[in-house]
């Protein structure tokens, strides 16, 4: 069993489409796959996200609360990379563009999302971007 | 306990010459036979000391907590990681936290509140102090680690220094001048905090304007008295539009220097300007200048040896 974290926008949801952000998205969309199959799905509040600081520290722990072991990202600030790592969360980065949760989820069973390993924004890149 | 008389010299803006009149402030009060200390507070580019030819001597480290959680002894309750301030403590259900040290500001909270006291205290080195003298003036330095935050920190170590010192010899400083760096920040707050007087720097530019307001709206927060010195005066001949303006806002005004190339050789020189064994130019704008604002300085103040 795998379950997958995605930062979303709105509620969250299989329909949503992915937001850029990690630490300052509004929802998690939890989603496990069993068989290959998704067999559940979970939007989680991320109360981290107008916080002044610490966001992708916070962020990381209310996917790790939630038993997540993947999570797929746009932009990854370096304490969020720290976080997931410590909690060992694989992290897979979109190929860009607005897709949703749906989509990105059978890139993944497909196996079409690359794994990074480190951040690829610096520090506080999250805060007052739009979208 | 006798106190040394406190001056701190600031601006806001960088680069208008607070460290220049700092050192020749210390340098003026030295050749009247006063004992003097000059500390560098800007921590991010300590540079005192190269105006003063001098060199960093006796470096000693600034230490900075860092909490340490002993696993054996950790309950995995999350009450340090629910209550840590900066999110430095990551914490999932029923596992030890998980420290993220760049974020820590050092609190000491987790430390005091672990109900279990599973947590110690860890030292790392956020920065260094240097103790030196050039010209009979003596120098303390201060210098942030690079890729480290807490500017303040060892702001406030290079003033425990100077506490320290007195508290063994109470006479052993007349005058400590502070030169801070730019900004209105924490670790420039720190010594204004300290001074008995303030003054800020600032030059006759749009930018030097902006950030004198900045500094002189911190100053008033802490309550201190102060007044201005217009560096590069005679810059662009806004000199008196500048000052005109200064007046009409009620901010006190020291002195101002104007443009001198006696000034920028004494900087190459590693010399100060006013320092009596440097062959000066006595009629220089800059030497005459210097003088007038030490005469209006020693009327403002009140230094006893």
């Amino acid at each position: 069993m795998i379950k997958i974290a995605i930062p979303t926008c709105g509620n969250g949801g299989l329909n949503e489409i992915m937001n850029n952000r990690f630490g300052r998205c509004d929802t998690f969309t939890l989603v496990t796959i069993e068989n290959n199959q998704i067999s559940e799905v979970e939007s989680v509040i991320n109360r981290a996200r107008d916080e002044t600081g610490g966001v992708g520290i916070q962020a990381a722990q209310i996917i790790g609360n939630h038993n997540a072991n993947e999570v797929i990202v746009d932009f990854l600030g370096p304490n969020a990379a720290f976080s997931l790592k410590a909690l060992n969360i694989k992290i897979y980065h979109t190929p860009g563009g607005e897709l949703t949760v749906k989509e990105l989820i059978d890139l993944r069973l497909n196996k079409k999302l690359q794994l990074i390993t480190s951040a690829n924004v610096g520090a506080h890149q999250g805060m007052g971007r739009s979208r | 306990m006798v106190k040394p008389k406190i001056i701190c010299v600031t601006g806001g803006k960088g680069g208008t010459g607070k460290t220049m009149v700092a050192v020749n402030l210390a340098t003026m009060f030295k050749n009247r036979g006063y004992k003097v200390l000059l500390i560098d507070g800007d921590v991010e580019n300590p540079n005192t000391y190269l105006l003063l030819n001098g060199k960093l001597k006796n470096k000693t480290e600034v230490p900075y907590f860092l909490p340490k959680i002993l696993e054996d002894k950790c309950n995995k309750c999350g009450f340090c990681a629910e209550n840590c301030a900066t999110h430095a403590l990551l914490y999932i259900k029923d596992s030890i936290p998980i420290l993220i040290s760049t974020v820590c500001s050092g609190c000491k909270l987790c430390y005091k509140i672990c109900p279990t006291n599973a947590i110690e205290a860890d030292l790392k080195v956020i920065g260094w102090i240097y103790t030196s003298s050039a010209f009979d003036i003596d120098l303390f330095i201060g210098e942030l680690k690079p890729s480290e935050a807490r500017s303040a920190a060892v702001v406030k170590t290079l003033m425990k220094t100077l506490e320290k010192d007195i508290i063994t010899d109470q006479n052993k400083y007349d005058i400590v001048i502070l030169d801070t760096a730019p900004g209105a920040h924490c670790d420039v707050e720190e010594l204004i905090n300290q001074a008995d007087l303030v003054i800020p720097v600032t030059e006759p530019t749009r930018f030097g304007k902006l950030d004198l307001l900045r500094i002189i709206e911190l100053i008033n927060l802490l309550n201190k008295e102060y007044r201005v010195i217009v560096n590069r005066s005679s810059l662009l001949g806004y000199k008196e539009k500048f000052l005109l303006d200064l007046e009409e806002k009620g901010i006190e005004v020291l002195g101002d220097i104007p443009l001198d190339e006696d000034i920028v050789s004494s900087y190459c020189q590693g010399i100060p300007l006013m320092e009596s064994s440097r062959n000066s130019d006595k009629n220089g704008m800059g030497y005459k200048s210097f003088n007038e604002i030490f005469e209006k300085l020693m009327e403002w103040g009140e230094f006893s040896k």
